[in-house]
């Protein structure tokens, strides 16, 4: 009973954490909150297809930035995408780091937008680093029979 | 005589206390969703599984496409059933604007509903949605309530034969 509570307890605490300090939102929520009997591995799914999608958008990015004459509306177009499916999966700080590299596009500002980039990969990176931290703690969880608090 | 539409986009901000999952957490379908034939058409893979899920959720039958292409032919083959397209404005190639004026060409403007999604701030895109023919819209990202609220919004003024 007792590592039970305490996986529990440290679920609980890193998930408060994570929102907090902005590294989801509500719509992260709504991802989790739309698992279910027929799609138990939703979640993991979706967070697996955003990183997907994340890491072939820096990489066109990172291409379009190294370009004599950068197409910054090619850089916009990828960072749209991005916000898109950041927000969608409720990843809050990578969607905000896209608010401001559009600024950087719309004024043609390369170094804006290359300091964006690798803002964004460093979110990135981190948030994969969280979220692995926070699915081995349910799995953990429910090896130990129990079950994952739910935020409300 | 001008129609003065409103529509509201709720936004859910949670709240943050935590409970044991119970099995009252599951949204339930919505009885007049339920079964309803929805075609959504999105490019993109994440917010294409999503939207899926979210609208399966409410009970909706959906058939997931990729492009408008992909969308018009999954719509003239599945004939009289498909009852709503969800569709996404901002596609390459064929974008929801030129997807919705090919469908409204050949079908009724309450045959397939259509609902736009787009993540545009801008006022006038519901007007250029309406003029398109679409009946509803909603902006991204897209929430369960907000979802199920424009649904039913849409679902009921085709009942008030407007």
């Amino acid at each position: 009973m007792d590592i039970l509570n305490q996986l529990q307890r440290q679920y609980t605490d890193f998930t408060a954490l994570l929102y907090r300090e902005g590294f989801v939102d509500d719509n992260f929520t709504q991802v989790q909150k739309l698992q279910d009997e027929s799609s138990p591995d939703f979640v993991v799914e979706v967070v697996s297809l955003f990183f997907e999608d994340c890491e072939k958008l820096v990489n066109n990015m990172a291409e379009a930035l190294e370009q004599q004459d950068v197409d910054f509306k090619q850089v916009d177009s990828h960072v749209h995408q991005l916000k898109g499916s950041s927000s969608s999966m409720g990843a809050a700080r990578i969607k905000n780091v896209c608010i401001a590299f559009k600024t950087f596009c719309e004024a043609q500002n390369r170094e804006g937008c290359l300091r964006c980039l690798q803002q964004v990969n460093h979110e990135n990176t981190q948030l994969k680093t969280n979220l692995q931290a926070l699915f081995t703690l349910e799995r953990q969880i429910v090896a130990n029979g129990g079950s994952i608090p739910v935020m409300q | 005589m001008t129609l003065v539409l409103r529509f509201q986009i709720r936004l859910s901000y949670g709240r943050a206390t935590f409970a044991p999952r119970t099995s009252s957490e599951q949204p339930r379908s919505i009885p007049q969703f339920r079964g309803l034939r929805v075609i959504l058409a999105d490019d993109d893979a994440l917010n294409r599984t999503v939207t899926k899920k979210l609208l399966e959720k409410l009970g909706c039958e959906v058939t997931a496409v990729s492009s408008g292409f992909e969308c018009l032919s999954a719509l003239s083959s599945a004939e009289n059933s498909v009852r709503l397209v969800v569709l996404d404005i901002q596609m390459p190639e064929m974008d929801g604007f030129e997807v919705a004026t090919r469908i409204r060409k050949v079908r009724s403007r309450s045959w397939p509903l259509i609902i736009a999604v787009t993540a545009s701030a801008e006022d006038n895109v519901w007007e250029r949605c309406l003029q398109m023919g679409m009946n509803g819209m909603i902006r991204k990202p897209v929430l369960l309530q907000g979802m199920a609220d424009e649904l039913q919004r849409v679902l009921q003024r085709v009942g008030e034969g407007l």
